[in-house]
């Protein structure tokens, strides 16, 4: 009887004390809370403020971009489509353009819609845009024009993932297998 | 009057036949055996921003064949692509032409390899069959239907 109480009782204090890392990578206390002025894809000035009260996650892209952006954004639909209804309403993506010269409002708008109602667009100018990926230690620039005008677009291919206070709490990449993106962001809606 | 046609004549009909069996042989499509393509998808986005062309091509055959790039009758623009990811920061770079040995496979697929198609010359929605003529050295085409998916497709 004593032995059956000292299992139970290690099996609980196993349990209790158990605490898995994160699959994707934890930026928590390594990067800053979430703070930005935009312009979203109604054309209105928002702030980062306005945005809490969920997980947000974070990426930098551009509608011009065939392969990457897409990419990025469908693996992360695919990965709320897995998650449970009321984790699911739980979570949104900003999708912050640096390509202002060609992403207008409109542009976005309907971008975002082809990926869910979970995605917002958001954009800036370059003062607002500079001081953003700054702050989360990113890069982005523009390729040189063909005789068409068109320009590549290079740009981060993280997502910042930040929890319902807008602390920075994760970092997701492609590499990621989407399982641990799934466990992850249920494991980071949990947590409001 | 003679019913046998001038030397001369019977000399450039036979260099004219001979020119356009040249043509044939050069500018065919390839056989189908020699090349298989397959998974040929196109990612399209909203309006008129630029789709993504994706597909797996094997080279059944036993020489070396190279990719030159593609063209479609529903595009003003196609080109090949790859995208590449240096420290985390990622963007595109052209992609001239790829070899691919007898027997070799190349995978147009998200985050690499993609061809990227520019200015709709008609509209397309998800599941339409777009046509892609795919280039190869040598001035030979191959012709591949690519199935329209959503910008959500995997």
């Amino acid at each position: 009887m004593r032995r059956c109480i000292m299992a139970l009782f290690v099996t609980l204090w196993i349990a209790g004390c158990s605490d898995p890392d994160w699959q994707t990578k934890d930026i928590s206390g390594l990067m800053p809370s979430l703070a930005f002025e935009l312009i979203d894809e109604n054309g209105n000035t928002v702030s980062a403020d306005q945005f809490l009260g969920k997980t947000t996650l974070l990426f930098f892209g551009f509608t011009h971009c065939p392969d990457v952006c897409p990419t990025t954004l469908s693996r992360l639909d695919a990965a709320t489509q897995r998650m449970d209804e009321t984790a699911r309403d739980e979570i949104q993506v900003l999708f912050v353009s640096v390509d202002p010269r060609r992403d207008d409002a409109e542009t976005l708008d309907s971008y975002t819609d082809a990926f869910g109602p979970q995605f917002v667009g958001l954009t800036g100018d370059k003062a607002a845009l500079d001081k953003l990926t700054r702050r989360y230690r990113v890069t982005y620039g523009y390729g040189e024009e063909d005789s068409e005008g068109n320009y590549d677009v290079s740009h981060s291919s993280a997502v910042f993932a930040f929890n319902a206070q807008g602390e920075a709490r994760l970092l997701i990449r492609d590499s990621d297998p989407m399982e641990a993106v799934v466990a992850d962001l249920e494991r980071l809606t949990g947590e409001a | 009057m003679s019913l046998t046609p001038h030397p001369s004549l019977t000399r450039l009909a036979k260099r004219w036949c001979s020119t356009f069996l040249l043509l044939i042989a050069t500018s065919g499509t390839l056989a189908a055996a020699e090349l298989e393509v397959s998974e040929a998808r196109l990612r399209l986005l909203p309006g008129d921003l630029p789709a993504a062309g994706y597909f797996t091509l094997i080279n059944t055959s036993e020489k070396g064949v190279t990719l030159t790039g593609a063209d479609s009758p529903a595009f003003g623009n196609v080109m090949m692509h790859r995208s590449v990811n240096q420290d985390g920061v990622t963007s595109m770079e052209p992609v001239a032409q790829l070899e691919l040995a007898a027997g070799e496979q190349v995978e147009f697929a998200p985050g690499g390899y993609h061809l990227m198609l520019m200015k709709r010359a008609r509209p397309l929605a998800v599941g339409d069959d777009v046509e892609v003529n795919l280039h190869f050295a040598g001035n030979q085409r191959q012709r591949v239907t690519f199935r329209a998916v959503a910008p959500t497709a995997q």
